[in-house]
């Protein structure tokens, strides 16, 4: 299990543990976490799980893989250098901590 | 030992799964068919976890659960990451939410044909209208050549795509019928690929048909299977959606009546359907290394069915889910798959089934079903019914 909080818009904070291998976005979902929409199901096609990553932690994820920066370009709200669309990020204990900051628009 | 059995080939499962899912979850959690001799998971966390690790879950040996012969390792749903994600980015573009605003009206003018045609009618198979309905809309989605430039009769594209999904009950196999239709399709995909070669269009299949990555085009059967599976799942899998809506609107309670007078309550209507009762029940993996799971191994090589429709009615990830409520905001629901092969026609699908029946409603305001029992399609993946014979009458 890997610890995640993620923080609305709002300022709504949720702290959940996810199993190793979940992507994040399914664990958003889940958790009933509302800021992250994922309607695409997690296959990295609708840019609606976007998320902001605690700078400090961009260090601890695997790089977005070319499709993903394809699909970040279409976000919704401003694209950020530690912009992420949370599907494509799996718990495990890299990344144990991690504080997701959700937008307040996703699509 | 137990003499229980999960045989997904047996019409009993067809016709009703959901009191099998509930042994599986409850007592059976990983349980080997020796029927379908796989592996089934039926629990919601279980088939979550294992779609998004393709890894080990694969799908390059064919994602239906009865597969077609030359079909696995060369389409979306049954290759794997690279070569899946390589695949998807040459059209996932085109099923995105907002790319689809465009598509909006001509959905529209098809639904007013369509359902039009119902008004004054007292009794119907709903299948008709969303058959006609549904072969219309990915025609026009896909760019297929239609009206005078049309290379076959629309009702034969949709017969043979219904037949190449389904697989003989008794020999548990695809029949000559199933492979035959299968091969009209690949016939038919490879007519419209040539056609677009000649003269492209602003389409999906010309943009596919054309497209490189890097440089490197795609092989001519990567584009044929691919193709052929677009239509198939756009003809099937959207037209089983349709009918499973209407099925699990038609008994007469508040839920359909509330839909029927507030268009607006359909796409929270339209997500518990998903949930509660759909068409895409059961798809499969292959192991590529081995797995305990509940005080089993599973060895790689293994063939593991994930069942969507169970891990939808799981009472420890959604209460009371054998209730249908329309309320309930399922999010999460597996009624499109989860993880990198999570259907691509998510958006399209929900935008055509809330046209189709803001249109049927208007038409059509008051129904139910007429039979209690239905036929239902002999399928080990889809569920839908054959018929679906609708009433006006009180």
């Amino acid at each position: 299990m890997t610890q995640i909080t993620y923080i609305e818009a709002s300022g709504q904070s949720t702290t959940v543990d996810l199993p190793d291998g979940w992507n994040l976005m399914q664990g958003a979902i889940v958790n009933g976490v509302e800021g992250i929409l994922g309607e695409c199901g997690g296959s990295c096609a609708c840019a609606t799980c976007h998320c902001y990553v605690d700078e400090a932690r961009l260090g601890d994820l695997p790089p977005a893989s070319a499709s993903e920066l394809d699909m970040l370009e279409n976000v919704a709200a401003e694209r950020r250098a530690n912009s992420r669309l949370a599907c494509q990020l799996k718990a495990s204990p890299a990344l144990a901590g991690l504080i997701l900051n959700l937008p307040a628009i996703q699509e | 030992m137990t003499d229980f059995h999960f045989d997904p080939y047996s019409p009993a499962v067809d016709a009703d799964p959901f009191p099998y899912y509930q042994r599986l979850r409850d007592e059976f959690p990983c349980f080997w068919s020796e029927e379908a001799q796989m592996w089934i998971l039926s629990r919601y966390q279980d088939i979550v976890s294992a779609g998004q690790d393709w890894q080990t879950y694969s799908s390059a040996s064919g994602n239906l659960m009865t597969e077609l012969p030359g079909r696995a390792g060369s389409t979306l749903g049954s290759s794997d990451p690279p070569k899946h994600d390589r695949l998807r980015g040459l059209i996932q573009h085109a099923f995105m939410k907002r790319n689809l605003m465009a598509l909006e009206e001509p959905i529209r003018a098809v639904a007013q044909e369509v359902f039009g045609q119902l008004k004054g009618a007292r009794e119907f198979d709903f299948k008709d209208v969303s058959a006609q309905f549904t072969v219309k809309v990915l025609m026009a989605a896909l760019g297929l050549p239609m009206g005078d430039e049309a290379i076959v009769d629309e009702k034969i594209v949709r017969e043979n795509a219904v037949l190449m999904v389904q697989s003989d009950a008794r020999t548990r196999a695809k029949g000559p019928e199933h492979i035959a239709a299968f091969n009209w399709m690949k016939d038919y995909a490879a007519q419209v690929i040539a056609l677009r070669r000649a003269e492209p269009r602003n389409d999906l299949i010309s943009n596919f048909a054309l497209a490189e990555i890097d440089g490197d085009r795609l092989d001519d059967n990567e584009v044929l299977l691919t193709t052929t599976t677009l239509i198939m799942a756009g003809v099937e899998s959207l037209g089983r959606i349709i009918m499973m809506f209407a099925y699990n609107q038609a008994p007469p309670d508040q839920a359909r009546q509330a839909v029927v007078h507030n268009p607006a309550l359909l796409p929270d209507a339209i997500e518990e359907s998903l949930r509660f009762n759909t068409s895409a029940q059961r798809f499969r993996r292959r192991l590529m290394k081995d797995v305990e799971l509940h005080g089993q191994t599973m060895k790689e090589g293994d063939f593991v069915c994930l069942a969507y429709g169970s891990g939808n009615r799981d009472e420890r990830q959604y209460p009371n889910p054998d209730v249908y409520d329309i309320s309930r905001k399922p999010r999460g629901h597996l009624g499109f798959g989860g993880g990198v092969h999570a259907c691509l026609g998510t958006a399209i699908a929900r935008l055509a089934v809330k046209i189709a029946f803001e249109e049927f409603h208007l038409v059509v305001p008051q129904y139910r079903r007429v039979a209690d029992q239905l036929p239902w399609m002999p399928s080990s993946t889809f569920r839908s019914p054959l018929v679906l014979q609708l009433t006006t009458a009180a």
